[in-house]
């Protein structure tokens, strides 16, 4: 474990600790079981790492990611090969905890992060310098100061490299040689120590997403080094309402809300984000998608406002006037084409439904700002 | 005396070899099989040394519904393999279900459709428990993957989780109650010699219950046929119902949608069957390389080890000891996938491929379908069509390709083209008009046809053979159908009444001209009826080239359409709306009918009675009101009593108010413009009424009017400029008038000018107000 897990003493007063430490106990005991022939460097066998993500009752491994378990076959696979792994999908798909999840079980480790940006620099991805050491000493070992590709290669960990597309594509680029050659060239300094080559248990798990600026710019030469795997919407109404109602009820819990968040809002907000970000109704109408990102993840923040605002401004669970007020700051965000969707939305597509959540939802839209 | 069921999949392998091995092994008596009973007598025809996939057809028609099914088999199905051990083995083979025909399979197209997925909660909870995505990859994992000597124990374990204490729908109950009867007959007569069962396994667990029941009471013992067997139900008698063989294809036994879906992929299983999960394995990543690189795709030598490791690798992660299907297939959506999907892979969801897919994601799902077509052997029997359209086809010299051309005006050509046209009307794959007339009044005499052989042509024929033993006796059945099923859509209406038309059909049959009177009675659209009775007509008066002059049908449809017309349009209130020409031309239609076409039941007076009343509504739209007026006065005779319609110049002066002028004189003049060119005609009226317009009411009317006077052919547009002329006292022609050498802006330009003139001069007291108009 690098030094960055050391908080684990006291996680309570850490905001979000990393999967490792979360799920620390279920890594253990996936460990103990597991019989299964190891992949050279990594933590865990592919069954383990893979139970740990979809989950194992028998060891009480809860199920940490609700998509296609293929998916995570495949993904595990990718990173047990010689390409890395690149997940792809809209916003709010679960990759950067899949991503996370994928490097705490292969490596044990889901700390050597990479957060990709028009401002990364090579510096942040491979290595830079303690210039007052470098001034003194000249380029030597104890100058160099290593960022997350060169400590994964040099300890045989996966590296995590959020929004990769969002990076320059020079940036991009220089990802080619570990990649393919598994080598990183330190040309500062001499001899041996030059060249960093790749441990077992070393690869590359990257996020995109298809919203800001998709993965067509990449390099093909980049693009034939990854396996791509599209992490889609949850497909399934139920699920996804599950997941919204646990997800958010933990961070009500964590706010200090006692209320739960009510089970008749959660599905109206949940309908309501499945058929805006697929522009289609459950009956089959078609209807304008709205530009702002629908994700799960969204849908959680918003049930987490909307059970906020009903705890705090009256000491109850949040309603469905909540649910319109909060709607407006996610999904319209300073959209007003998006306001007026979802004004349309609120005034034709409820009336028909049967429910009197869906009533009461009609009857606020004029919570909407302007409405 | 032994029992044995074997619950099976369709169109699974390792099933198959299950029921091969165990017919085998016990040489039974009888080898009882899901499938239509009533083909028990023709069971021979599936050993005639068919090549494979073939289905069993059946057709159904009645008065109220027309129905078609398939129970496919190829050379992996445990139907299929039942028939040839049990054959090969001596057995007595039987189909013991219900025919295809019957109400049980009312919703069904394929008899060998998946019946869990009816039953899909528990399939969930399966898929769950294994960590597949969906049912496909959990029956490959659970049995197409698993050594043979387990599969027995295995499919039991399966299906009775699936079937577990849910209660069957009541077709499934029904079917399951006749199998039992079937298999309790022929223990009875098998003695102490072995029975092999081979049904799905959904109703394995019924089955056996059923049958160790004691047999007391219910549907499941009712009478039994004098020898022992069960009684075969026989289609109603005013039904016609049929079964026979066609060869089917891999392409349609995977396109299977939804609930009739049964195990995709029949090219992948087929090798399966053949030679095993590795060769399968191969020979799949072998397909989708050679058939992206035939498309231009690139495929390294890389992608394709990087596919087959992920896939081996794959296989061991989920436990198989070789590569299965979707093993497979995620390793080469891993490796040659290499930007972000639009929809979800196909086998992840278990669906057909939608749009949107990746390219190599579709070659993919092709090469897993596979291109085998079947062929039945030349000693099948076949049902009448297909002999008789062969023959007819033959003849002609349409059975080969080719791109004929007809002249219709030559009755030998007319000949061909009929048969043409039934081939098309019966959807035979691979006849096309290219051009030809498309309605009953273009004046196009030529067509242009293309003939291609097509795969499925015979297995089309065969099926469509449910309609009638000739293509004229079966076009015309099929052509009724569609008159019969296309309620008041007027559209399809008219398209079935032309292809008749076209097919030469005069007579198609007695109540087809009370469905098309109560289609074109249910109708909505008032325009689309103008239309429609427009094109009838003229088929009705003038088309002796397709034989349809006079014809009893098309008189029905222009009688119906003329009531309906003026029904319509007495109901249609929107005082001020603008002309319309469409709607005009619905009147127009309805006076030709009143004055052509008396003969079929077109009636005068009442035409004359509801003119009458629309004319003097004042609710009405004023082009409907003016259309109408016309059409009073030109079917008006001398007989009709007087003041039902008014002089045309008082009519004028009473529509010539708010702006509607133009759009009334729109409807007046599309059905009657004599009023304005006889000699002491309006038009006197009409120069009077517009000069007298204010120049801003004149440019508010100036469109409607000029929409009005497009209804008069050059020639009287002249004349009515030189009247004009003339009445002004000046020179020149009437022709010269209507060519304006100048824009319609410079004219406006000119005429605000004359205005702003006025207006200034009035204000300053140089003219009176009245001279400035």
């Amino acid at each position: 474990m690098t030094a960055t897990a050391t908080p684990a003493a006291t996680p309570s007063q850490v905001q979000r600790p990393p999967a490792e430490v979360r799920h620390a106990d279920e890594l253990a005991r996936l460990r103990a079981a597991d019989d299964a022939p190891t992949p050279p460097g990594w933590a865990l066998s592919l069954r383990a790492a893979r139970a740990f993500i979809v989950g194992d009752e028998e060891l009480c491994v809860s199920r940490k990611f609700v998509g296609d378990p293929s998916l995570i076959d495949r993904a595990l696979v990718s990173l047990a090969t010689s390409r890395g792994l690149l997940l792809v999908g809209e916003p709010g798909t679960a990759k950067s905890l899949l991503s996370e999840l994928l490097a705490a079980a292969v490596s044990g480790d889901s700390t050597l992060t990479i957060q990709g940006g028009a401002a990364t620099t090579e510096d942040q991805i491979k290595y830079s310098w303690n210039y007052a050491l470098l001034v003194a000493e000249g380029p030597t070992e104890r100058s160099l100061v290593p960022a997350p590709l060169l400590r994964g290669m040099a300890h045989g960990k996966a590296v995590r490299f959020e929004e990769i597309t969002r990076c320059p594509l020079e940036v991009q680029d220089c990802l080619l040689s570990p990649l393919s050659d598994r080598v990183l060239a330190v040309p500062e300094l001499p001899g041996d120590a030059g060249m960093v080559f790749a441990r077992e248990g070393f690869n590359i798990i990257a996020t995109a997403n298809t919203r800001d600026r998709g993965v067509n710019d990449m390099s093909s030469a980049l693009k034939r080094r990854f396996n791509f795997e599209t992490v889609f919407p949850i497909a399934d109404f139920d699920t996804e309402l599950a997941l919204v109602e646990a997800e958010a009820g933990a961070l009500l819990r964590r706010s200090g809300v006692t209320a739960p968040p009510r089970r008749d809002v959660l599905e109206v907000l949940v309908t309501a984000f499945r058929e805006l970000r697929a522009g289609r109704t459950a009956r089959g109408d078609e209807m304008e998608r709205l530009s702002s990102v629908m994700s799960t993840a969204e849908a959680v923040s918003v049930a987490h406002a909307v059970g906020l605002r009903g705890w705090f401004l009256r000491g109850a669970a949040g309603t469905t006037t909540d649910l319109v007020s909060c709607l407006a700051g996610t999904a319209a965000k300073d959209s007003p084409e998006d306001l007026a969707k979802l004004r349309r939305y609120l005034e034709r597509q409820t009336a028909w439904r049967t429910g009197p959540q869906w009533r009461e939802l009609r009857d606020a839209r004029r919570e909407l700002p302007g409405g | 005396m032994s029992l044995t069921v074997i619950g099976v999949r369709h169109h699974s392998p390792a099933c198959a070899r299950l029921v091969g091995s165990t017919i085998a092994a016990l040489r039974p008596a009888f080898v009882l099989i899901e499938g239509p009973a009533d083909m028990n007598e023709r069971i021979g025809e599936m050993l005639l040394g068919h090549e494979l996939p073939v289905a069993i057809f059946t057709s159904y028609l009645d008065d109220r519904r027309r129905h078609g099914s398939w129970a496919p088999f190829c050379e992996y199905s445990p139907e299929w393999e039942a028939l040839r051990a049990g054959s090969e083995s001596g057995a007595q083979l039987r189909f013991i279900d219900l025919p295809a025909w019957h109400e049980a399979f009312a919703d069904r197209d394929n008899r060998y459709a998946d019946a869990e997925l009816r039953y899909a909660e528990a399939v969930e909870r399966l898929c769950a428990e294994f960590g597949v995505d969906n049912s496909d990859a959990l029956w490959d994992h659970v049995i197409e993957m698993c050594p043979a000597d387990g599969v027995s124990d295995r499919l039991s374990a399966y299906f009775d989780v699936i079937r577990g204490e849910s209660a069957a729908g009541e077709p499934d109950t029904a079917r399951e109650a006749y199998m039992a009867r079937w298999i309790r007959a022929a223990r009875a007569e098998a003695g102490d010699r072995p029975v092999v069962v081979v049904v799905g396994g959904f109703h394995r667990p019924a089955l056996l219950r059923l049958v160790a029941e004691p047999s007391s009471g219910g549907l499941a013992d009712a009478p039994a046929g004098a020898s022992g067997w069960p009684e075969i139900p026989q289609p109603p008698a005013e039904a016609t119902a049929g079964s026979y063989l066609v060869p089917y294809s891999f392409r349609r036994l995977d396109a299977f949608g939804g609930y009739q879906s049964g195990m995709p992929s029949p090219e992948y299983y087929q090798r399966l069957w053949e030679s095993g999960p590795e060769e399968a394995a191969r020979h799949l990543v072998t397909a989708v390389a050679g058939r992206l690189r035939k498309r231009g795709q690139p495929v390294s030598t890389a992608d394709l080890i990087a596919a087959r490791t992920a896939a081996e690798a794959l296989a061991r992660l989920r436990g198989h000891t070789h590569p299965a299907r979707v093993d497979v297939l995620d390793g080469l959506a891993g490796a040659l996938v290499n930007e972000a999907l639009d929809v979800p892979l196909p086998w992840a969801v278990r669906g057909v491929v939608t749009a949107g897919q990746h390219p190599a994601v579709v070659e993919m799902t092709a090469a897993l379908s596979g291109e085998r077509v079947g062929r039945l052997h030349p000693d099948t029997p076949l049902p009448p069509l297909v002999h008789s359209a062969t023959i007819e086809l033959e003849r002609h010299g349409l059975d080969r390709a080719g791109e004929p051309t007809v002249d219709l005006t030559d009755p030998r050509d007319r000949a061909v083209s009929r048969i043409l046209h039934r081939v098309r009307v019966l959807d035979i794959p691979g006849f096309r008009r290219d051009s030809g007339p498309a309605t009953g009044i273009d004046p196009v005499l030529r067509e242009q046809w293309t003939v291609r052989r097509h795969e499925h042509r015979l297995a089309a024929l065969i099926e469509a053979g449910g309609y009638g033993p000739t293509l004229e006796a079966a076009a015309a059945a099929r052509i009724a159908q569609r008159i019969g099923g296309a309620g008041g859509d007027l559209g399809a209406l008219a398209d079935a009444l032309f292809d008749a038309a076209l097919c030469g059909f005069t007579d198609l049959g007695s109540d087809v001209p009370g469905r098309l009177e109560r289609g074109v009675a249910t109708a909505t659209d008032l325009p689309v009826l103008g239309r429609v009775l427009a094109v009838t007509l003229a088929l009705w008066r003038h088309d002796r080239l397709l034989g349809t002059a006079g014809s009893a049908a098309l008189g029905v449809v222009v009688a119906a359409a003329s009531r309906r017309i003026l029904w319509l349009a007495e109901g249609w209130h929107a005082p001020g709306a603008p002309a319309d020409r469409a709607r005009i031309a619905a009147v127009v239609a309805v006076r030709d009918a009143v004055v052509h076409a008396a003969g079929v039941g077109v009636d005068r007076t009442s035409a004359v009675e509801v003119a009458g009343r629309i004319a003097a509504d004042r609710a009405a739209p004023p082009d409907l009101r003016g259309a109408f007026f016309g059409l009073g006065r030109s079917l008006l005779d001398e007989t009709a009593p007087p003041g039902l319609f008014p002089d045309p110049a008082q009519a004028v002066r009473g529509a010539f108010a708010g702006g509607t002028a133009g759009d009334w004189l729109s409807g007046l003049f599309a059905v009657a413009r004599e009023p304005v060119l006889a000699p002491a005609g309006i038009l006197t009226l009409l120069d009077d009424l517009i000069g007298g317009l204010g120049a801003d009411d004149f440019l508010f009317a100036l469109p409607a009017l000029r929409q009005a006077f497009t209804y008069f052919p050059p020639r009287e547009r002249e004349t009515i400029g030189e009247r004009l002329l003339a009445r002004r006292g000046l020179g020149g022609s009437g022709r010269d008038l209507l060519r304006v050498t100048v824009g319609a802006e410079t004219v406006a330009a000119g005429m605000a000018l004359d205005e702003m003139i006025e207006q200034r001069l009035a204000s300053a007291g140089l003219i009176s107000a009245e001279e400035s108009g």
